[in-house]
């Protein structure tokens, strides 16, 4: 019983923290059939403004929190203000794109170490302290992170749902033409998504980082995750990496807790690899390509 | 506008190159710029590999120097284990990655185009996890724990190509002839491909998809064939970049090497011939110069990248090549016989 609990609560952090960055990814494909390769340094980006705040001003957590995310989304408007703009509509979009966003990647995170350094800190935006289920010690980190996890996702699905500029985003995916003629400026519908996209990858960013430690290459490996969930979901699907994001990571806790942290990625990777072999469009591909 | 074919016209021009390149040891002696050229030949190779693989077959790996890094630690471990030479390790480590790739190759590519850069991204990234993660002791070298896969620290010392007895100082034109003998292979291969019957079937597949395969062109099959003939080139420049340094590491999977050869393809231009020799010599040369002001190499690589598919995203070659139609006088009517021409 206590190995279930302890799956479940590990699992489930786990897959907060990887639906708060897959969902982002998820929704600029959905849209913009872009793939961000720099969304992992957007994680790393809002982790490291959320420690500059408590560092250099001491102001309280959640204002360093709310920092991170606002690191996050001006990072993506900045590189879709620079960037992206400007490759919109070109030939052989798809690849350019994700050639340019590694390319900003890389930039960024050779910044990121030009400022901070190698050394790894520990991320100051954190909860101390545990209790206990049963015989199982359970850190208020990890029920912080799936509270603002469950807040953050609810809002997106909210706004995608009822607001207007959230029906603009779910329009201008569906049919960009049809969005167009009926006055959606789907220019600034991209920006709007990058700008979300990146506010969430920072709030992921400063979530992962509470639990391992900050490193200019702390991004890579939960980007990888990211990748690798909204491939198994069907790229562009928003929902189905939610649902993905949490089932592999109850799959992932359950593979360290009987096999070791070792195994974790290699295993679910594998588990990816068969899912596409059944279905190549992923899980909720081609039959929800409603990204809502 | 010759009686030569395009594929000709394209060996002809890898003669001269490569002519050209063979008496080079006779100008230059100093071993640092010999070395120099080795490590250009060898990325040059892995770039033009690359080329074929994203810029004509269309499948768009980010698993490159996965391949590259079999090619290199088949070598290092068949060395290191199983005794044999090095000369008898370049072309087991060739088949290896082949292998290798056929594998991947299965899982990834009956998807598309974005779906196959993630997968072998994330396949590479979990090779990599997997290698540096490994504790264990397999054997002990020179008093040393040697992991299987070599850990953190990789395989060093490997057995050299037996030039430094041959040759004593001279040892590195030994080496310089051994790596232009593969960049050759690999260039000659490419260029064999690109305008042969798989680089028609590509360009059948990128004009028209379905009518290509209404013609009885398999996607898959094509292309499944080109990530395993590209493989087995990259894997034996991997095998002869672990015997020139006799060494092979998880460095090899640094996420920067990757990036650094996925801008000498894009720079020269995707979907030419020879961009992606130029665009290796561009950016050896553009790293070299910038050692000066100290350690700015991966923010070249990432302005170079993005400047260059922004205003640029046909490389040097489409730049070139556009200036040299601009040149041509004009001739109403007639179109290029040989799309291939529009591709130089």
């Amino acid at each position: 019983m206590d190995a279930i609990i302890q799956i479940l609560v590990s699992g489930l952090t786990l897959g907060a923290m990887y639906a708060l960055g897959a969902v982002g990814l998820a929704l600029t494909f959905g849209t913009m059939r872009m793939f961000n390769m720099a969304h992992g340094v957007f994680m790393t980006i809002g982790a490291y403004a959320a420690f500059s705040t408590v560092n250099y001003s001491g102001a309280p957590l959640i204002i360093a929190l709310l920092m991170g995310i606002l690191a996050g989304g001006l990072i993506g408007a900045i590189m879709h203000l620079l960037v992206v703009q400007f490759m919109l509509e070109t030939e052989d979009f798809e690849i350019n794109i994700l050639v340019a966003t590694v390319g900003v990647g890389i930039l960024l995170q050779d910044f990121l170490l030009k400022v901070y350094g190698g050394y790894p800190f520990s991320q100051p935006v954190q909860i101390d302290g545990i209790f206990r289920i049963g015989g199982v010690a359970v850190a208020y980190q990890s029920v912080v992170i799936l509270v603002l996890a469950t807040v953050l996702i609810s809002a997106l699905a909210w706004a995608l749902t009822r607001t207007k500029f959230g029906m603009a985003i779910r329009a201008t995916a569906m049919n960009r033409e049809a969005a167009m003629l009926m006055g959606v400026k789907t220019s600034r519908t991209y920006l709007q998504v990058l700008i979300i996209a990146g506010m969430l990858a920072g709030a992921a960013g400063i979530l992962i980082s509470s639990l391992s430690t900050l490193s200019p290459e702390m991004g890579q490996n939960p980007a990888v995750r990211a990748f690798v969930i909204c491939v198994v979901a069907g790229l562009g699907s928003v929902t189905g990496a939610g649902i993905a994001a949490i089932a592999l990571g109850l799959f992932e806790a359950a593979i360290q807790y009987y096999f070791g942290v070792r195994y974790g990625l290699p295993l679910m990777l594998a588990l990816v690899v068969v899912v596409l072999i059944w279905r190549p469009s992923g899980l909720f591909g081609k039959q929800e390509v409603v990204r809502s | 506008m010759t009686s030569l074919s395009t594929i000709q016209k394209h060996l002809i021009g890898a003669l001269i190159m490569l002519g050209a390149m063979t008496i080079v040891p006779a100008f230059v002696t100093q071993r640092y710029f010999l070395g120099e050229i080795i490590v250009f030949m060898i990325w040059a190779s892995v770039a033009v590999q690359w080329n074929v693989l994203m810029g004509h077959a269309g499948v768009f790996s980010l698993g490159q120097m996965l391949i590259f890094a079999v090619g290199a630690y088949s070598a290092a471990m068949s060395m290191t284990y199983l005794d044999i030479s090095p000369w008898m390790a370049l072309p087991l480590s060739a088949v290896v990655a082949a292998a290798a790739a056929f594998i991947i190759g299965l899982a990834c590519l009956r998807l598309g185009p974005a779906y196959v850069a993630l997968l072998t991204f994330a396949i590479s990234y979990m090779v990599y996890v997997l290698i540096i993660t490994d504790t264990a002791c397999y054997t002990t070298v020179a008093g040393g724990c040697q992991r299987f896969f070599g850990g953190t620290t990789g395989f060093s010392r490997l057995e050299d190509l037996g030039f430094r007895q041959m040759l004593r100082d001279n040892w590195v034109v030994g080496n310089y002839f051994t790596v232009l003998v593969v960049f050759t292979i690999s260039l000659v291969a490419s260029i064999l491909i690109i305008h042969g019957r798989l680089g028609l079937a590509f360009r059948a597949l990128s004009d028209s998809p379905v009518y290509a395969a209404a013609r009885g062109l398999n996607r898959t099959r094509s292309q499944l064939i080109a990530f395993v003939v590209t493989a087995f080139f990259t894997g034996l420049t991997g095998a002869v970049y672990a015997a020139h340094f006799r060494s092979a590491g998880p460095s090899l999977f640094d996420f920067s090497t990757l990036l650094f050869i996925l801008a000498m393809v894009i720079v020269g231009g995707l979907r030419s011939t020879w961009g992606p020799v130029f665009g290796a010599a561009m950016m050896m040369i553009l790293v070299e110069i910038a050692k000066g002001l100290g350690d700015v190499r991966n923010t070249i690589i990432g302005i170079v990248l993005v400047l260059f598919v922004v205003l640029l995203p046909k490389g040097i070659a489409g730049m070139t090549s556009r200036l040299f139609h601009r040149l041509q006088p004009k001739r109403i009517g007639v179109r290029t016989e040989d799309p291939a021409t529009d591709r130089t």
